[in-house]
């Protein structure tokens, strides 16, 4: 399988990669970002979207910062570990993410960015040339979304990383950068529902790092992960949870792989201690009434969603132990 | 020397005068039998020096090869000879064959399900820069296939494109780039026709069937086979004592192996073809580029390069083989393809697709009365081996059980599909799976072990399959006891707690098809290996057989050594080219050790005879009285006097330089005369006994299985590190067909998941603790007493793991893959219809003995010691199916039984009850419809 031919450009500090990104756009060149490749490259070799340009962010010191509080976007999985001082529940999270050869490579920021997956996009050229495009990638056709046909607007590929709802039950930020400058957000904002889309970030700007509020570490958390092989797949469905134990208002939990977005469940986990005491199954059963799964993984909407009450069971009681 | 002992009521001397064989009454000629020498050698003796363990035990009695043991390394645990190259990254897979100037070829592929190719230009391709050459099916109009009866194969789409991904054209061009691009250059007038994928559907008549095959055409359906059969008395299963009944979806699976098709064409300075590829069978290609290419055989040079992987997905000619030749003769310079994943998918040939139903009975004394089988599979757009696999699917569960009656309905469909074929267990896995696991449900509504049910009713070592196999060495039994023992089965069939669960399943495969493909048995032997001995002492041997990883090279290696008395290290075998290697039919039906190893003996008998001659001048001693032993030749009564192997090679080269010698193996003549008697005979079967024990998450469904106890009887191991391989990479295989994998085909047709991320392989993380055991039951036939041991082992973990998912959770599942979902549904609705609170709730299924369960006791305690008998051949009594319903082996049974029946084609009154494959029969065929196009 032949990698379509890219320019890569190697920036040492974050403004020579925003400069970059501001040349390369002002001379119309399309680019995409790369950290540790996992996620990009395989979809290059599909020839799914692949661009012209690429800038890595290896070089960027910043990038690369480690500590309880700040985990840079090129910190490689296989470096969230007690060790390192980072959360458990990252640790936790870490540790299911595809297998540890992946692990190597995979960084923290392209987990939070990593592309919506849907199984009639991550095909070859030749497999999608097969079902006339789609609307994620369309080559021009305008072609119609393939998972629910007759719906031009929304892409409703499946985002299937597994740090993002972890880091939103931590209440985590992320800093982005870009040509027009840095900002900062919480990370339940920086994702947008659409497949496409995806998230907020702007063409030149790049999530540079996540940062974690001090209370972060009073919390305790659990990701509970479904998937049909341990040893690498993606989650068919995710939950995250984490309280300050004994205090149920600071209760946050998130989903992952369920939607083109994950979500913070922050309605429903009021609802449900508005309504009484915190009860792990009926809260569950909330969450999952919230979700709406659609046909694009490897296992059916209706048991994925299913799966949500017991994962969030299984996380709630985790955590309360 | 007589007729073998299982023949029913005829003697040797009833053949027809032109020699075939009369219908009703067959003659089985004794084991050992096979290949070029017809009768069996004399059986010796203690020949093996008891310092290299000459007294090792006979489970069964002497052996034909015993007089051949040396002690050298037969039996003992050997790595691969090639796995040196393999582990330091030096074997030459098919796309590590780099010729100087090398072009890159890539392949146009269909983006249609079923479409006609109205007009093709190539023009603007040829046009651009760096395309060297251009095929299409206009090249190539000849048709292939790997069966001859059933040739549907064109190198590229000559009218119709069959399924996405079907080949279309291809290009040669001076780099990957470069042809790609050209490939979007291809200017195609389409007309899309009405696709079937659902083979149901292939039953029925369609506008438009996918292959037309004149008058022998089914109507207009798109059945490319239909089988039936039946045996014995039917009227047994008219009032079961118990049965059961079980309909079962099997979704279809591929073989993941880990190398990519690959291919290097090149046609040499004197215009030969040398084509490079991994193929499991290297002898078809040969044909079938002789066919295609309209060039004879003598001007093609096969040259199997290793092979990554096989297991049936590379056994097939295939035609990108066809097109890398047909690139190269264009543009006068090698080509190369190399297949990316989704085309490895595309091209399949794995597990059919199956809708299996299975209805069984047992009588009141739990003797089994019938199985009745229809099986319906989905071959997808082209024949491949689909011919056989449609016999497979029913005649393969004739044995191991002593059954009353057998009724099988098969048809195989085409349909817009990536076609099916052959995979380890090739037809026999599926239907395997869906009888055992009846076996199961007939054994608790009789109160009975399932264990006991199975070891009571087993046919005994030396019979006849009521459909006529010979059966040989048999270690059912064997294998069943020391899994039930191994696992403590005992102590926990029943009374785990709810999600852990442990259950039994058998497997019976052939070892090594009977009938080769390609031409009649009598002309040609199965198998020939060739000999040379120069004045180093170095052993070559030149075989066709394909070493897959299997470790067919080494098995041939070790017999030679066994046989000569020299270190392994001495034996060097050639087998990559067709130009030196003797003719094999290939490394398919688990025949290779089986034929190969057998040829491999003979050859070797006929050097040391040689040897021992000039040993016999050299010391005055009669070759009846020397020893071989580790490159020494001496007289048995006085190792003192002796000569060195040199010594003796160099003497018997004396007047006529290298020693050269070849031996051949043909099995013997057997089987029935009905339709389809010759699909699933074998010179040998293999038995297995599995049982496995999983975990079941009843909240989420998900099953993990968590330790295998796998008996397998592969007669003798010649090699049992090489046999524990096998046993455990087929349980790899098999948990990955019965838990995750499957080709999932979506609402469009269109194959979802052809990549290894969403094809879902179980990696070394999900594999359970697999415990190896062999069973060694020395087969008569075999070389040194081995069968089989690549595929058979493959069948028993299917129905272990779904008999033990019921044993932990109470619920009958099946449609395979077990995902999940699947199982989460089965709970669901178990919960609902039992009006439980939750999963939590379900009581596992538990176990009281019935009043049927002494009496299986009791007879398979009387059958143990009948079964030592005969395997020991102190017990020479004719033994057919039938003989446990109390009939006399040594008459036929047609006349012993009113009802009794052999057909192969269903009466007029059974149209109406046959199941699903069963309608192909309601159906005609042109010839008698009055069309003959």
């Amino acid at each position: 399988m032949l990698m379509p031919p890219f320019e890569l450009h190697h920036p040492s500090t974050v403004d020579e990669a925003v400069e970059l990104a501001a040349s390369l756009m002002a001379k119309n060149e399309a680019f995409d970002w790369v950290a540790g490749g996992t996620d990009v490259l395989p979809n290059y070799k599909w020839r799914i979207n692949p661009k012209p340009h690429v800038i890595s962010l290896a070089g960027i010191e910043e990038a690369h910062a480690l500590s309880s509080r700040e985990l840079g976007c090129m910190v490689p999985l296989s470096s969230l570990t007690t060790e390192n001082d980072v959360h458990p529940l990252l640790v936790q999270a870490a540790s299911k993410v595809a297998s540890s050869l992946i692990r190597k490579s995979a960084t923290v920021g392209g987990n939070l960015c990593l592309d919506t997956r849907c199984f009639w996009y991550n095909q070859s050229e030749d497999w999608r040339r097969s079902i006339d495009w789609c609307h994620k990638a369309d080559c021009g056709t305008g072609a119609d979304c393939r998972v629910i046909p007759n719906q031009n607007t929304l892409c409703v590929a499946t985002y299937q990383g597994d740090l993002a709802p972890n880091f939103m039950v931590l209440d985590a930020s992320v800093v982005l950068i870009g040509p027009e400058g840095e900002r900062t957000m919480p990370l339940v904002d920086f994702y947008e529902l659409d497949g496409m889309k995806k998230n907020v970030l702007k063409t030149g700007e790049f999530l540079l790092k996540v940062v974690l509020p001090e209370e972060a570490a009073q919390r305790k958390g659990c990701y509970q992960k479904l998937r049909v092989r341990d040893s690498w797949d993606f989650p068919e469905a995710g939950v995250a949870a984490s309280w300050v134990p004994g205090n149920a208002s600071s209760l946050m939990v998130a989903s992952t792989a369920l939607e083109s977005i994950p979500r913070l469940h922050t309605e429903q986990v009021e609802e449900h201690l508005t309504a009484g005491d915190l009860d792990p199954l009926a809260l569950a059963k909330i969450v999952q009434k919230s979700v709406k799964p659609v046909n694009n993984t490897a296992l059916p909407p209706r048991y994925r969603r299913a799966m949500v009450k017991t994962l969030t069971k299984r996380a709630l009681l985790d955590i309360l132990e | 020397m007589g007729s073998y002992r299982q023949q029913p009521g005829a003697p040797s001397s009833e053949v027809r005068k032109d020699g075939k064989r009369v219908a009703g009454k067959q003659v089985f000629p004794p084991p050992g039998s096979g290949g070029s020498e017809p009768q069996m050698r004399p059986r010796d003796l203690d020949f093996i020096p008891e310092t290299v363990g000459g007294k090792e035990a006979k489970p069964a009695g002497d052996h034909i090869h015993d007089r051949d043991r040396t002690g050298t390394v037969v039996g003992k645990p050997i790595p691969l000879v090639d796995s040196n190259a393999k582990v330091t990254g030096q074997a030459w897979y098919g796309d590590d064959v780099r010729l100087p100037g090398e072009l890159i070829g890539k392949i146009l592929r269909s983006p249609h399900h079923y479409a006609r190719i109205k007009s093709i230009d190539t023009s603007r391709v040829e046009a651009l820069p760096g395309v060297i050459a251009v095929s299409t099916g206009q090249d190539a109009p000849n048709r292939f296939g790997v069966l001859p009866v059933t040739k549907d194969e064109h190198a590229m789409a000559v009218e119709k494109v069959r399924h996405v991904g079907d080949l279309v054209a291809c290009v040669a061009a001076v780099d990957e780039a470069t042809a790609i691009e050209a490939l979007s250059l291809f200017d195609i007038e389409w007309e899309e026709l009405e696709p079937v994928f659902d083979p149901k559907k292939g039953l029925e008549d369609h506008d438009e069937p996918i292959h037309w095959r004149g008058k022998y055409h089914l109507a207009r359906t798109n059945v490319q086979k239909r089988v039936f059969q039946e045996f014995g008395d039917r009227s047994l299963v008219k009032t079961p004592h118990a049965s059961s009944h079980g309909s079962w979806t099997m979704m279809g699976v591929h073989h993941g192996f880990t190398e990519p098709h690959a291919v290097v064409a090149h046609w040499d300075p004197n215009g030969r073809l040398q084509l490079y590829t991994p193929q499991q069978v290297p002898h078809y290609t040969h044909r079938a580029l002789s066919t295609v290419l309209d060039v004879p055989m003598h001007q093609i040079n096969v040259i199997r390069t290793f092979v990554g992987g096989g297991f049936g997905g590379k056994s097939d000619p295939f035609p990108h083989e066809m097109c890398a030749a047909l690139l190269a003769r264009k543009a006068g310079r090698p080509v190369r393809i190399t297949f990316d994943r989704e085309e490895v998918y595309w091209i399949n040939r794995g597990r059919h697709p199956s809708h299996i139903d299975v209805k069984m009975t047992a009588d009141d004394s739990g003797r089994i009365s019938g199985f009745d089988i229809d099986a319906l599979i989905d071959g997808g757009g082209f024949a491949s081996f689909g011919h056989v696999t449609s016999y497979y699917n029913g005649v393969l569960a004739t044995a191991p059980y002593e059954l009353g009656s057998f009724h099988y309905t098969g048809a195989r469909v085409w349909t817009n599909k990536p076609a099916s074929g052959a995979m380890r267990g090739h037809g026999a896995v599926n239907t395997r799976c869906a009888v055992e696991v009846g076996l199961d449900e007939m054994a608790e509504s009789m109160n009975v072990d399932p264990i006991d049910l199975r070891l009571a009713n087993l046919l005994p070592p030396h019979s006849r399959t009521i459909s006529g196999f010979r059966i040989t060495s048999n270690g059912m039994r064997e294998a069943l006891e020391r899994v039930r023992e191994g696992s403590q089965w005992d102590k926990k069939f029943r009374q785990l707690p709810l999600g852990k669960g442990i259950g039994i399943g058998c497997g019976f495969f052939i070892s090594g098809s009977g009938l080769p493909i390609h031409w009649d048995p009598k002309n040609f032997p199965h198998a020939t290996v060739h000999i040379q001995v120069d004045m180093d002492g170095g052993v070559t041997v030149h075989t066709g057989a394909a070493d897959i990883g299997q470790g067919s090279t080494t098995a041939v290696a070790q017999v030679v050594a066994e046989v000569l008395a020299l270190p392994i290290e001495m034996i060097h075998v050639r087998s990559h080219e067709s130009d030196t290697s003797p003719v094999d039919l290939g490394s398919y039906s688990s025949r290779v050790t089986f034929m190969n190893a057998n040829a491999a003996i003979r050859a070797a008998i006929g050097i040391r005879d040689q040897l021992l001659k000039a040993a016999w001048d050299m010391l005055g001693y009669h070759p009846n009285v020397l020893v071989l032993n580790d490159r020494r030749i001496y007289y048995k009564h006085d190792p003192a006097i002796g000569v060195s192997y040199l010594e003796a090679l160099h003497k018997a080269q004396a007047d006529t330089g290298a020693l050269i010698a070849r031996g051949a193996y043909r099995s013997p003549p057997m089987g029935g005369v009905h339709k389809g008697a010759a699909a699933g005979l074998a010179p040998a079967y293999s038995f297995s006994a599995y049982v496995a024990e999983v975990d079941v998450d009843v909240e989420t469904g998900l099953v993990s299985c968590t330790n295998v106890w796998a008996a397998h009887d592969c007669g003798k191991a010649l090699n049992p590190l090489a046999v524990k391989g096998q046993i455990i990479g087929s349980c790899h295989m098999g948990l990955g067909q019965v838990l995750t994998e499957k080709m999932v085909y979506g609402r469009t047709g269109h194959l979802q998941n052809a990549n290894l991320l969403e094809y879902k392989i179980p990696s070394v993380h999900e594999m359970p603790h697999v415990e190896a055991i062999i069973v060694e039951s020395s087969d008569p036939e075999g070389p040194f007493g081995a069968k089989e041991a690549g595929e058979g082992p493959l069948l028993p973990i299917l129905p272990a793991v779904v008999n033990a998912v019921y044993d932990a959770i109470g619920v009958r599942l099946r449609n395979l893959p077990l995902t999940p979902d699947v199982v989460y549904a089965g709970i669901e609705k178990h919960v609902k219809q039992n009006g439980l609170e939750d999963a939590e709730a379900i009581e596992p299924p538990r176990l009281k003995h019935g009043p049927l369960q002494s009496v299986l006791v009791a007879r398979s305690d009387e059958h143990r010691e009948r079964d030592r008998l005969r395997q020991r051949s102190e017990d020479t009594s004719a033994y057919v199916n039938g003989v446990l319903f109390g009939f006399d082996p040594d008459r036929p049974l047609a006349e012993q039984v009113d009802g009794w029946r052999e057909a192969d084609e269903p009466l007029p009154e059974q149209l109406a009850e046959l199941g699903f494959a069963g309608r192909a029969w309601l159906k005609k065929e042109q010839r008698h419809m009055g069309g003959d196009d």
